[in-house]
């Protein structure tokens, strides 16, 4: 058996006697790189025991030199691993620790000349990871740990512009669209990006997601999100005409029409006092595109009744003068 | 492929689990073992076999693993304490009537020690954080009696900075949604009466949405399906009385469909190696569904519902009615 059960009972006794020398770490190493397909890379303890061995027994007699190339070491060993094991979360977490720990510089022109350097790499060892899978949420959590930590912040900008990269790439990308209503949250926030005309930008870009790939939910959550709670009644009905050119050209799109149905109700229920002849002719648009949803989309049929289950209530409740 | 549960087989998997210790994958899953007690005594209970496996024997292993020094439990004897080990052997204990032979006041400090600032939880000394840790904290300190001890304002406050704009929750602050992560937060937020942190119709709706045409639910938009995650989004609409709104007989053959029906146990999808997570996960989710012949499951403990109502633990949770 290529096992070694030896070597680890050899560590479980070393552990026992907080044994923090070189051989030790030795051990470690071999026990986590040298089998990578064979030793899970989950045996949590181990690297528990290993950065214990770094901290207590190894940092302290090294130089700021040595340590900066342990942890590089390190980090080299786990990109191996990573490749091998894309999310594991102990492997992510131990390539953040060994960044808390990477000290400042000899230079003392430059002290932050390391930090700046792994930093960097660091970067660009996730973007492989997400070109190689633009999903693993292990991998964009650890990218937006990078970003907030960086030494010196890079611009905000230059991550829009990677999420815009990713999404043409991909429109079905869904994490970098979420990763986008982040970034530009913040970006308005402090005014570095003017709200008001990068939420038209922001429409179109979405509009040619949503009308190249109509069966792709993606767009359309961050359609919704561009939507917010629809306080802006002009983008509302604009967006609703869209909507309906879309429905046009595709009558059995199941999201053209949930998107209607939860925007026109937006509108009755921000914009439009109850009661007129135009908030009962939308009430009746929407329990019309309900029924056809509860067709077309029979898993989540119930949903749709009780949606129209309340705007029945409401319509049955008015003057039967007003109600057809 | 069976279109009924095949208990006794699955009660037989789950018997034979662990008893081969010369095997290599019984080394390879060492650092699950604790949650893999967990899993398999649930998914008993939910199949009303609960003697299937000797209650003394499992209680003697879970005191095996506790580790003095750290003042919690972990995966195996050896291991460092870890709180998702510490939150299984709680459980187990729990199912057990056991907990009286643990030192509650050591188990509840090692758990309050791990919250940061911020409200999040760590999940062991190292470090790393995680709505899950979060969760694995409330649900302990709740079946411990201790929840008053918590500090409930700044752990609702970091839950609700998890909070996404499609309704969902993250693994940590700006996060992607994600299923494991929504059940963990909403969980978490029902045993802290907090559900007024979530917003229903949005999130019912993401959760709805997870649903693919062969009835099985995925994790997160435009991904493949899975049966834990069904149980993941099935837990979270039970807690948010929203289980109509998907299509619960689809669901039920899709569980089904990913029986081994020669040697038992339950996959991810059909056709792929059993293991005891899904086996869990899959009964569990039959017994939200209202399979006949189980047993209640309680969504928000994952543990069995006659127990947690005993311990006066109850939530306003809704399974669908068992069926005859
Ligand atoms: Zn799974």
């Amino acid at each position: 058996m290529v096992f070694d059960e030896l070597l680890i009972l050899t560590l479980n006794e070393n552990k026992k006697n907080k044994d923090w020398s070189k051989d030790a770490l030795s051990l470690t190493t071999q026990l986590l790189s040298t089998h990578p397909d064979i030793i899970n890379p989950e045996f949590y303890t181990i690297w528990n025991y290993r950065r214990n061995i770094l901290i207590n027994g190894i940092f302290p007699i090294s130089s700021s030199e040595e340590i900066n190339e342990l942890l590089n070491n390190d980090l080299a060993m786990t990109t191996k691993a990573l490749k091998v094991h894309p999310k594991v979360y102990w492997i992510w977490n131990h390539r953040r620790w060994c960044l808390e720990h990477i000290p400042e510089s000899s230079n003392s022109s430059n002290t932050q000349e390391w930090r700046l350097s792994t930093w960097e790499k660091e970067l660009f060892i996730v973007e492989r990871m997400l070109d190689a899978d633009s999903r693993n949420f292990l991998a964009w959590d650890y990218r937006r740990y990078i970003l907030s930590s960086m030494p010196v912040r890079r611009s905000e900008r230059a991550e829009l512009a990677y999420t815009t990269k990713k999404i043409e790439a991909n429109f079905s990308n869904f994490s970098a669209w979420h990763q986008r209503t982040k970034v530009l949250s913040s970006l308005w926030a402090s005014g570095e990006v003017d709200r008001v005309s990068s939420l038209q930008k922001e429409f179109e870009l979405v509009q040619n997601a949503m009308f190249t790939l109509p069966e792709d939910q993606s767009a359309w959550l961050y359609h919704r999100w561009l939507i917010g709670s629809g306080d802006d009644k002009s983008i509302l009905e604009r967006e609703i005409k869209v909507i309906q050119t879309l429905l046009d050209e595709q009558p059995d799109s199941k999201w053209c029409m949930d998107s209607m149905v939860t925007y026109k109700l937006m509108l009755l229920n921000n914009h439009l006092p109850r009661g007129t002849r135009e908030s009962i002719d939308i009430t009746n648009q929407c329990l019309t595109l309900l029924a056809q949803l509860e067709e077309l989309d029979p898993m989540r049929c119930q949903r749709y009744r009780d949606i129209g289950g309340c705007k029945v209530d409401e319509l049955s409740s008015l003057k039967p003068s007003l109600t057809r | 492929m069976s279109d009924t549960l095949l208990t006794d087989l699955h009660v037989k998997y789950i018997q034979n689990l662990g008893k081969n210790k010369d095997d290599l994958t019984y080394h390879m899953t060492a650092h699950l073992r604790m949650n893999a007690v967990y899993w398999g005594l649930t998914a008993l209970c939910v199949m009303k076999h609960k003697d299937a496996l000797d209650a003394e024997e499992t209680i003697e292993y879970v005191m095996s693993c506790w580790d003095d020094e750290a003042g919690g439990f972990g995966a195996h004897p050896g291991h460092d304490a870890h709180i998702l080990s510490t939150l299984s052997a709680v459980q187990v204990l729990a199912i057990h009537e056991a907990l009286a032979r643990i030192d509650v006041t050591r188990v509840v400090n090692f758990i309050l020690g791990l919250q940061h600032p911020s409200g999040v939880f760590a999940g062991d000394q190292f470090g790393e954080t995680d709505t899950r840790f979060l969760y694995c904290a409330v649900s302990a300190l709740s079946l411990l009696g201790a929840i008053d001890r918590l500090d409930r304002e700044r752990t609702v406050t970091y839950l609700a900075s998890c909070r996404n704009f499609d309704g969902g929750f993250g693994r940590v602050a700006g996060a992607e949604s994600h299923a494991a992560q929504v059940w963990v937060c909403t969980a978490a937020l029902a045993i802290l009466d907090r559900l007024d942190v979530i917003d229903v119709p949005t999130l019912g709706w993401w959760l709805a949405e997870r649903q693919l045409p062969n009835g099985g639910l995925n994790g997160r938009p435009e991904k493949l399906e899975d049966v834990c995650y069904s149980y993941w989004v099935l837990s979270s609409m039970a807690i948010l009385n929203k289980l109509t709104w998907i299509d619960s007989a689809a669901l039920t053959r899709f569980i089904l469909s990913a029986q081994d029906s020669e040697d038992g146990g339950i996959s991810d999808r059909p056709g792929d190696m059993v293991d005891v997570f899904h086996t869990l996960f899959g009964v569990a989710g039959l017994s939200l569904l209202g399979y006949p012949g189980l047993d209640d499951l309680d969504p928000v403990y994952c543990m069995p519902a006659s127990l947690i109502e005993r311990m006066g633990l109850k939530k306003g949770w809704k399974a669908l009615p068992r069926r005859l």
